[in-house]
């Protein structure tokens, strides 16, 4: 019996509003991210103002559209930044010999030793603020996840037969790698970069929230809600659409990854 | 054991030691040198080259390196910038919060992801379960600022339950203390459930299926007692593993809760280093993190494998 894969098909629903929103914010952008309107402060819902202004009377639609070209690009490129170097990382210690392969390891666990966004926090106090060294932090973050998987798939990979087979007859190791066992890896990987996009939309968000990613007047969810904060008790509602908005973005690059992994596992099984 | 003990304290101090040098490599190179910072910019060059031989800023680096961490292995991290004070005694006042937030939040999360485990797996593939896995994957999916907002908004100003700001020390009231931490505290469960129910279910799914639950059945055990006594009992083993790895990442997760909800932790402080670029306090600090995440699943590993036979003896054939 074939069973719906309901992560994939929700995850790539709420993917899609997010590119729609993506997309919008070059198309038809409401009102200039900075364009503000001191007398309409607070507004809620309103014909001009979709969701409303925040504390500037900006208009807080806009602002979200804004925000999501830099959840996308920042995550989608520190994601791709991470995962070439822990894919090198990985590869390079799967195939040299015990003494590298143990001392690379060891650097990839002192760097799985740092906490959540502790390499990230860390790295923008040496980088700076800004978008550019978000996304760097952010991929320094991401190197040792693809660097073990990596590596655990190589290994796994080399007890082959078809690998077997290739190096007798006399295939390079560079080629082993990148023509044999790279499109059979491709897959896992691709499930492990689309959680990871999740985990770095909530990293960017975060060190915006912190103050440490984009700076204002930019507009970025994380930011958005750190502004927010300073009225939560008296303007709850300005809290409400940014957190909606994030929690969609990362919900959806999860439940993709999440979707590609069964959907894979189930072409495995069906074999 | 002493042989699988031996070797995981080893490459424990191995990883350590690459921790310290990711950590003394990456916080040397701030711009904005530490001569500079603290003379100000219009100071003339020979004060500053003064400053920096005093300081020690112009020998080698691996000699600072060095100098950094003996120093370092002996609590002794240097005089924070920022604060004018020790950075040992600054992160030692610090710790209780962070350590009751981190202990409360992973013990919430661990009483609140096994009934949930244990729910999903006995229910499993039907309706409950899958309510459960989505429920948890969601809620784990919302950013912690998020939800803490969204806490702050109902508990704390419609409900009032809830002081908005201000912590509260044991010594000045142990019950306004308890009062502070436990919204920060649920907060942070909430990000840990998805991960950890989910081990807690799979790890039941798998124990409920051997053989030895079928003997348990024909024996004419309860159910109860088969559950908690074979069943719960093999399936404890990975979710101590992951409670342990969770609780040490926790330690240096708190960053956000505690900025919310203004808990002076050892998160406020990170941030504070960050911010001014405080090089003695973020090396402290990153150091004293990481150490406890290294010490926390090293403890990990040996308690599991005191517990569980078959871990120490494959790793003793393995390789």
């Amino acid at each position: 019996m074939k069973k719906r894969n309901f992560s994939l098909a929700a995850g790539l629903i709420l993917l899609s509003v997010i590119f729609i929103l993506f997309i919008m914010s070059y198309v038809y952008l409401p009102y200039r991210i900075d364009q503000m309107d001191i007398r309409n402060r607070f507004s809620m819902h309103s014909a001009e103002h979709l969701l409303g202004t925040d504390h500037f009377g900006r208009d807080i639609f806009s602002r979200i559209l804004v925000s999501t070209r830099s959840a996308l690009t920042v995550s989608v490129s520190s994601v791709l930044l991470g995962s070439i170097g822990g894919l090198i990382l990985g590869s390079l210690a799967a195939l040299s010999p015990l003494a590298i392969e143990l001392v690379i390891m060891r650097l990839v666990d002192a760097l799985m030793a740092f906490p959540g966004i502790l390499s990230a926090l860390m790295l923008s106090a040496v980088l700076g603020k800004g978008v550019m060294n978000a996304s760097i932090a952010i991929a320094f973050f991401m190197v040792p996840v693809f660097a073990r998987l990596s590596y655990s798939m190589i290994l796994e990979n080399r007890k082959r037969l078809f690998i077997k087979a290739a190096r007798s007859y006399g295939a390079s190791t560079p080629r082993l790698v990148l023509f044999h066992m790279l499109p059979d890896m491709l897959t896992r990987l691709i499930t492990q970069f689309s959680a990871s996009v999740g985990t770095a939309i909530l990293t960017e968000s975060s060190l915006s929230f912190l103050g440490l990613g984009i700076q204002p007047p930019g507009a970025s969810l994380g930011l958005m809600l750190s502004e927010a904060k300073g009225y939560v008790l008296i303007e709850p509602y300005q809290a409400l659409w940014p957190g909606i908005v994030l929690a969609i973005a990362v919900l959806g690059f999860q439940l993709t990854g999440d979707g590609i992994n069964t959907l894979l596992h189930r072409e495995a099984s069906h074999e | 054991m002493g042989r699988y003990v031996t070797k995981r304290l080893l490459s424990a101090l191995a990883v350590l030691f690459f921790v310290t040098l990711i950590t003394f490599l990456v916080l040397s190179v701030i711009p904005g040198d530490q001569a500079v910072l603290s003379l100000g910019l219009d100071a003339t060059s020979e004060s500053i080259e003064a400053l920096r031989s005093s300081m020690g800023l112009d020998r080698p680096f691996y000699v600072r390196y060095l100098e950094w961490l003996f120093s370092a292995i002996t609590f002794d991290f240097g005089t924070s910038a920022v604060y004018g004070e020790s950075v040992t005694s600054l992160i030692a006042s610090r710790i209780p919060v962070t350590f009751s937030l981190t202990l409360f939040s992973i013990a919430v999360a661990t009483v609140i992801s096994a009934l949930l485990g244990l729910f999903a797996a006995l229910s499993r593939g039907k309706g409950a379960d899958g309510i459960i896995r989505t429920a948890v994957m969601i809620t784990s999916s919302l950013p912690s600022f998020w939800i803490s907002l969204l806490a702050l908004i109902f508990f704390c100003g419609h409900l009032g339950w809830f002081p908005v700001n201000g912590y509260i020390s044991p010594a000045e009231g142990f019950a306004g203390f308890l009062r502070s931490i436990t919204l920060p505290s649920f907060i942070l469960a909430v990000g840990e459930l998805a991960l950890m129910t989910r081990m807690f279910r799979s790890s039941l799914v798998r124990s409920l299926s051997e053989d030895y639950m079928m003997a348990c059945e024909v024996k004419g055990l309860s159910r109860a007692r088969a559950l908690f006594h074979y069943a719960g009992r093999s399936a404890i083993i990975a979710p101590i593993t992951l409670i342990g790895n969770q609780a040490a990442k926790l330690f240096g997760g708190t960053v956000i809760v505690e900025t919310v909800f203004s808990l002076p932790g050892i998160g406020r402080l990170l941030l504070v280093a960050v911010e001014q670029r405080d090089t003695a306090l973020l090396q402290g600090v990153v150091l004293f993190i990481t150490f406890m995440v290294v010490l926390m699943n090293l403890l990990t590993d040996i308690a599991v494998a005191a517990a569980d036979p078959m871990i120490r003896l494959g790793e003793e054939g393995g390789r």
